[in-house]
């Protein structure tokens, strides 16, 4: 966990970040529906966003409050199932699946935290990733509910009263306006008293406790929260795609998302979103340049996790904190040159 | 009235009995050290009192409130903070931050209302002037930017109090805050115990360095292997025959330090 280290300007470069951020987000809002709404692109572009919150509140959770969760593809997946079920075979308002997804996945959290309040560093990786495997054979296995190995198909759109969300570019500009309202309240709470908490725990649980910070409360909040994020992030996801199936809430998507947040950096929330943005996109590069080869997609898509492996040691070795630590850095020497 | 009571504390590790039996008390206002030889019991007794370790036997009462049992971060709350002999301050954190954190208790926001960003703004700024007050009381202001991994060993244990003072206790526990200090630093946390004690902070202190010991402090406690073998002014201390062969007798055996 060394590989989680933070600069000294941290909330000025974290500022600077969160504008370039935001600026990026409006100009995605704005011209990629305008540069034309093909169908591909945005769903891509969905994929992207659903990653994008995830990150949030995984960054909370191990680049903040530094408590590994190898997890939260589980609770992505426990939202996806519950609002799919619910909405569909239930038959119950699109919101209402929305907030019951949220609401389980938050449970699940709850329990995930109880071990953390014992274990560390490996052996808390160990009991969340036992936590995943469980949840990966409960969606498997429960046919009856989660359709088994062959998904779960024809998950409705999302719709609000009588309004349905069901164009290709309603449900894009959906899901981005649900990841930057994420993206700026997990922002928002790492800039006061709970971010500096988080850091405090992570630096020191007996320093934490001999300052007053209640670090069992703590702990079990910023699981159950991140954890609430990765089930909405989940809930969209079933809607947005409309078919779910066991195998995209597995270990292996657990480890990329934990990939992800370690690219983007430790302390950082703009890190670990850009992160995600470029992580995700990989895959799935001929969405943004159609001129790219039939055959290097194919490539891309077959080496995907070797790429993102690769990603993790060149990080760890050319920039230990991150994509966060490359954009202090750079703001440190933008402040010497102006001196 | 006594401010902090301790009665017939009690610690045992297997077959080691780290603190047996011990009792004082500790009157408002007053600076008042423990002693004793390596191995005597005395960061166990600060792990007792602060609620990091729960002794098998005794009582802990602070302003007649009993202490046992409570967690570390409750005991905080009450009024009681306290800095290790091994400091554990928030490495990748500034010194400032380091303190911010210590005024965590102030603030009435939690995560909703730090998330919509309601009333923050406010908090913060309130916390930092505290902070900064604090750094300053301590005599290191100047390192409030630099992250506490880059700070010297000396201006460490001063940050670590002024964190511990973050908390705006009454009972103030400092496990060696001079190991490792320099003659000159020593002084100067000298002028700082002053300075808290005389705001109206009760400080209880573990020490090693005999001298600073016998100048601040009004009143010992000697521990020798767990027990109480002595209290009383400095003055007394010095003369005790038990204690004066507790330390030669450790010098005998010459090898645990």
């Amino acid at each position: 966990m060394k590989m989680l280290r933070r600069g000294k300007s941290l909330s000025r470069a974290g500022k600077s970040g969160a504008l370039v951020l935001a600026l990026l987000g409006v100009v995605m809002l704005i011209v990629v529906p305008l540069a034309g709404p093909e169908r591909y692109l945005l769903k891509v572009l969905d994929f992207v966003g659903i990653a994008v919150i995830v990150t949030a509140g995984l960054a909370l959770l191990f680049g903040y409050a530094g408590q590994v969760s190898l997890g939260h593809a589980g609770f992505v997946g426990i939202g996806a199932y519950t609002s799919a079920y619910l909405v569909s075979t239930v038959g119950v308002p699109w919101l209402v699946g929305v907030a019951a997804a949220v609401l389980l996945s938050t449970l699940g959290g709850l329990i995930l935290a109880l071990p953390s309040l014992r274990l560390k560093g490996h052996y808390l990786a160990m009991a969340t990733l036992g936590f995943n495997e469980i949840i990966y054979v409960m969606f498997r296995e429960a046919r009856g509910i989660t359709g088994g190995h062959d998904g779960f198909g024809g998950i409705p759109y999302p719709s609000i009263g009588g309004f349905t969300i069901d164009t290709p570019l309603g449900v894009y500009l959906l899901v981005w306006a649900v990841a930057a309202l994420v993206v700026f309240f997990v922002w928002s709470l790492v800039q006061g008293r709970p971010g500096r908490a988080m850091r405090a725990l992570h630096g020191s649980e007996i320093g934490a406790e001999a300052s007053g910070i209640d670090t069992v409360k703590l702990k079990v909040r910023v699981f159950a929260l991140s954890a609430a994020l990765a089930g909405l992030a989940g809930a969209l996801y079933a809607h947005a795609i409309g078919f779910i199936s066991p195998s995209s809430f597995g270990l292996d998507q657990s480890i990329i998302y934990l990939a992800i947040v370690v690219v983007g950096g430790g302390g950082s929330i703009v890190g670990p979103v850009v992160a995600a943005i470029l992580l995700s996109l990989l895959p799935y590069a001929d969405a943004l340049l159609p001129n790219l080869s039939q055959s290097t997609v194919t490539l891309l898509q077959a080496w995907e996790t070797d790429i993102y492996g690769l990603t993790m040691i060149v990080v760890a070795i050319l920039a230990p904190g991150g994509l966060a630590s490359l954009m202090r850095r750079r703001k440190g020497r933008e402040e010497t040159v102006s001196a | 009235m006594s401010l902090l009571s301790v009665r017939d504390l009690t610690k045992r590790f297997g077959g080691v009995t780290a603190v047996e039996g011990v009792s004082f008390d500790v009157h408002e206002g007053t600076i008042k050290a423990v002693i004793g030889p390596n191995g005597a019991g005395k960061s166990t007794l600060f792990n007792l009192l602060t609620g990091f370790d729960r002794p098998d036997a005794g009582s802990v009462t602070f302003k007649g409130m009993d202490l046992l049992g409570v967690r570390p971060c409750r005991v905080v709350k009450r009024g009681v903070a306290r800095t290790f002999q091994n400091t554990q301050l928030f490495e990748e954190m500034t010194a400032l931050e380091n303190v911010l954190v210590g005024t965590d208790g102030s603030f009435r926001g939690g995560f909703i209302r730090s998330a919509m960003r309601i009333g923050t703004r406010a908090e913060e700024r309130s916390a930092r002037s505290r902070a900064l007050h604090f750094l300053r009381r301590v005599g290191v202001e100047e390192w409030a930017d630099t992250a506490a991994t880059d700070i010297p060993h000396g201006v460490r244990r001063s940050l670590e109090i002024a964190r511990a003072l973050a908390t705006e206790p009454e009972l103030l526990l400092l496990d060696e805050p001079a190991a490792g200090l320099n003659a000159s630093e020593t002084h100067l946390l000298r002028d700082a115990l002053y300075r808290i004690r005389d705001e109206g902070v009760t400080i209880v202190i573990v020490e090693h360095d005999v001298g600073l010991v016998m100048d601040v402090s009004e009143e010992i406690v000697v521990l020798d292997r767990g027990c109480k073998i002595a209290e009383g002014p400095p003055l007394l201390i010095q003369k005790d025959a038990r204690v004066i062969e507790a330390y030669l007798g450790e010098e005998g055996a010459a090898d645990d330090n």
